[in-house]
């Protein structure tokens, strides 16, 4: 694969997206369903890489370009991170007076919750890989509730199902 | 208002950005208490419009907010220095520990561990879709049911690509009207 291409193919998910993760759906049909350049369980190890380091969360994108196409990839990855953050500033030169039409602020909304049901859909081929055992499924669950309804740091999530993977690895 | 200097734009956002966990609503608070409140390079008026339009432009909210800040301190050399200060670094670690878990999969305890980060990837998935939802949840409780589980629908069972069911969730948005607006 070209790296224009990888990059254009993250780009699209990026520029489709407003959260983080929000980009995730576009990048699992792309990569693991329509082109087969990723397995579920190496997306599902660029989320965890993403999800690890502080700052923005969106930077799995960085991982999934990485994993497609070495170090170029993963600056290819990169760029289309940062490329949509460009926007802002047209945005603040021109849509500044615009944010408060209630029809605009109610298609962010339907897009976000639209996001919701995408990502779900799309952690479920995710789960079927990784969620094979009752210490996954607890450690799935944990986080499920600690990121949904606390403000936990991710980083002890990480911590913490590594630990749980290790002992369950002891105890087989 | 006046620029501010690159040397000490371009740390202030290189240490806030790159030492909270959590994503991007943790570090744009932390964002308000150093430009706001410690510096007052920006204005709550600014930081509130630039927080709110980073919500619309697509991608991470996080990276635009940082651009938009960088914009009024200190245009496009702020604007690269923020990003840039924000992204790189945890992008050369992302790949490190993308490169590390590669490396860990010949080794049965390793791969046991990377086992049980991955079952939390997935709690972390389901979680953010929790979170996305909390705001359309204060707008039309009915709409963040009804919306998410047509999407998940469109997307599951009738197999839409991702990009019509999120041009689908736009427009379905833009056209139902919660009670706030009524």
């Amino acid at each position: 694969m070209s790296l224009l291409l990888l990059y254009l193919l993250l780009l699209k998910a990026t520029l489709t997206s407003f959260t983080g993760l929000g980009s995730l759906p576009l990048i699992h049909n792309d990569f693991v369903v329509q082109r087969n350049l990723l397995t579920e369980q190496e997306l599902n190890a660029a989320v965890a890489a993403g999800r690890t380091v502080p700052g923005p969360n969106g930077l799995y994108v960085v991982s999934v370009g990485y994993l497609v196409a070495g170090t170029p990839g993963a600056v290819c990855g990169w760029i289309a991170s940062i490329t949509p953050a460009f926007l802002i500033i047209s945005w603040i030169a021109w849509l500044g007076r615009r944010m408060e039409h209630p029809a605009m602020r109610r298609a962010i909304d339907g897009v976000m919750v639209a996001a919701a049901g995408l990502i779900v859909a799309a952690a479920i081929p995710l789960a079927r890989d990784a969620v094979t055992g009752p210490v996954p499924s607890v450690v799935a669950g944990i986080s499920t509730v600690l990121v949904g309804f606390t403000r936990v740091n991710t980083l002890w999530l990480i911590v913490g199902g590594a630990l749980a993977g290790l002992v369950a690895g002891f105890l087989h | 208002m006046a620029q501010v200097p690159l040397g000490p734009l371009t740390w202030v956002f290189l240490r806030t950005g790159n030492l909270t966990f959590g994503g991007g609503d943790p570090t744009t608070l932390a964002l308000l208490q150093e430009l706001v409140i410690a510096r007052t390079w920006l204005s709550r008026e600014q930081y509130a419009l630039v927080f709110a339009l980073a919500r619309v432009t697509p991608g991470t909210n996080l990276l635009a907010f940082c651009a938009g800040a960088g914009w009024l301190l200190g245009r496009w050399w702020g604007t690269l220095a923020a990003i840039l200060a924000v992204s790189a670094p945890g992008a050369v670690i992302v790949v490190l520990l993308t490169a590390a878990f590669e490396s860990a999969r010949q080794t049965p305890l390793a791969m046991a561990a990377i086992g049980g980060i991955l079952a939390s990837a997935v709690g972390m998935m389901l979680g953010g879709a929790i979170n996305m939802l909390r705001p359309g949840w204060q707008t039309s409780r009915l709409r963040a049911c009804l919306l998410p589980a047509a999407a998940f629908a469109a997307a599951w069972s009738l197999g839409l690509s991702p990009l019509v069911v999120i041009a689908l969730g736009a427009a379905a948005g833009a056209l139902w009207r919660g009670t706030a607006d009524q």
